[in-house]
């Protein structure tokens, strides 16, 4: 049995929509427009996606998986990079690591057969994939121009130590990377008792058996645990440099930052 | 002929302007001057945590952009006004920067601690557990551990209560004497001045002001500046 929602029910939305914009009626938070706004453009945005995936699933995979993964690598870039764009070559780092993380990823499940390659089985599970691996990144990078400012007391007593920068930023490495992963960690240690993960909840949804479920909760929890590390990883190790200039000496503010070209 | 330790010639950069000086070997130099002067900036030059946009520093007669950077930072120590310590033990702290280059010996734990004069038992201590003072001392022992042969000073005792402040520069005066060491040290206060330093300098807007011996500087200064920087 194929689960559907009808067209009617799906009208019947508009009561959830309603709720929030009476709260910002009553107690005038002044957010009936970005309320409208975001559930309409949610919605659309959702349907668009519904008939490219469509489009795309009726696709060669070869063409197909390629070209939707390209689009998502690349918008989760941008996004990412919004993170961190006064550091040089940010934009460059975040591609090429997201790029290294989907293909040893997808190479990992098909070698293994965890994954078929059609597309849709790739395109969603990828897309979990680049997308936390984009939010990664983006806190990496967040986390580490902060612990810059933070330590930057210790970066000196480092440096005048005689350290070289990969070794006075060691600190600051260890933190972000910690940061990247707590969550992840805490994240596994609760999957399934508080929330079910939405992937599986889908399935469910969708008539799957739950142990089958599992399974597949299991390879996408994993996969993205280790695309995540892969992601802070490469960013911090790719970026801390630029917070020094060629003479050890760590740079002040973000001009210096921005106008460095090593 | 004997090099001076450090000669400034014609150093220039946003903050500072035209230095001209030498610092000879042992000599025991205050830089004072108000706040926003440009003394840590100049400080930050004798080892290379900045560098100046025009000019030439010379140490021990050689351009100091001739040695290799971390071998000169590691002969230029600094100390600053907070600790700055890593987080970890004290010893992880002593033995920093030794062990970047492979030279730690672990019997200099101890001789490092009896410097500034702390018990051994602290060794393995966490550093934060340590007081202020406990912590600029160890601050300390981890810039000796590298044998510098000038110490470079950003307001050590600021961040100290008055007591503490006193025990810190007791230590210093001590091993500047017992280890020959050259002083540059930043200071607010004038009396500390006078009791650690013999030379002083007087930095004003990032202009030298006046150069000299500190004791005459604070009684007859001779500029209007510095007269009213006493003053005050
Ligand atoms: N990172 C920086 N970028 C730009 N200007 C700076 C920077 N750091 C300091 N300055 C400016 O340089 C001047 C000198 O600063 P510096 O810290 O050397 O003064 P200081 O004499 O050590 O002052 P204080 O007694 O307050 O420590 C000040 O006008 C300061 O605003
Ligand atoms: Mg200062």
């Amino acid at each position: 049995m194929e689960p559907e929602i009808s067209n009617q029910s799906l009208l019947f939305l508009v009561i959830f929509v309603l709720v929030p914009l009476t709260l910002s009626y009553f107690y005038q938070l002044g957010m009936s427009k970005d309320i409208l706004w975001s559930s309409i453009r949610g919605t659309v945005q959702l349907f668009a996606i519904g008939y490219i995936l469509t489009f795309l699933f009726d696709l060669n995979p070869f063409m197909g998986i390629p070209l939707m993964l390209s689009i998502m690598i690349i918008i989760a870039t941008f996004h990412a990079w919004n993170k961190g764009k006064e550091l040089p070559h940010a934009f460059l780092v975040i591609l090429l690591g997201l790029i290294i993380v989907e293909v040893s990823v997808l190479t990992l499940w098909l070698a293994f057969d965890m994954v078929a390659f059609t597309p849709s089985e790739v395109i969603p599970m990828s897309g979990m994939v680049i997308g936390n691996s984009m939010v990664a990144m983006g806190l990496a990078l967040e986390r580490m121009k902060s612990e810059f400012t933070e330590n930057s007391g210790r970066l000196m007593a480092a440096l005048s130590l005689g350290a070289k920068p990969s070794q006075a930023s060691h600190l600051i490495v260890t933190k972000t990377l910690n940061a990247a992963l707590i969550p992840n960690v805490d994240r596994l240690k609760t999957i399934g008792l508080v929330q079910l993960p939405g992937m599986m909840t889908g399935l469910i949804l969708g008539g799957v058996a739950p142990v089958m479920a599992i399974k597949y909760q299991l390879v996408i929890s994993l996969s993205i645990f280790s695309s995540v590390s892969l992601s802070a990883m490469f960013v911090t190790m790719a970026m801390y440099r630029y917070f020094f200039n060629k003479n050890d000496q760590l740079l002040e503010n973000e001009e210096e930052l921005r106008n460095q070209q090593k | 002929m004997e090099h001076p330790v450090f000669q400034f010639q014609n150093v220039s950069d946003d903050i500072l302007h035209n230095m001209n000086f030498e610092i000879s070997t042992n000599e025991k130099v205050i830089l004072f001057g108000p706040s926003g002067a440009g003394k840590s900036s100049l400080l930050f030059l004798f080892n290379r945590l900045r560098d100046p946009k025009q000019g030439d520093i010379n140490y021990y007669g050689k351009p100091v952009t001739e040695y290799e950077i971390s071998q000169l930072r590691r002969k230029v120590g600094l100390l600053l006004q907070s600790p700055n310590l890593f987080p970890g033990t004290v010893l992880d702290n002593l033995k920093y920067g030794p062990s970047l280059c492979g030279e730690w010996n672990p019997d200099d734990a101890k001789k490092l601690l009896e410097y500034v004069q702390l018990p051994e038992s602290y060794l393995n201590r966490n550093v934060d557990q340590l007081s202020g003072g406990e912590q600029q001392r160890v601050s300390l022992g981890r810039t000796l551990a590298n044998s510098p042969d000038v110490l470079l000073l950003d307001e050590p005792t600021s961040a100290l209560d008055y007591r503490t402040a006193e025990e810190i520069e007791e230590v210093l005066e001590r091993l500047i004497e017992e280890h020959q060491l050259t002083m540059i040290m930043v200071t607010h206060d004038l009396k500390q001045a006078k009791r650690l330093g013999e030379r002083g300098l007087f930095l004003m807007d990032g202009e030298l002001k006046e150069d000299g011996d500190i004791e005459s500087m604070l009684t007859e200064p001779e500029t209007e500046e510095l007269k009213e920087f006493i003053q005050d």
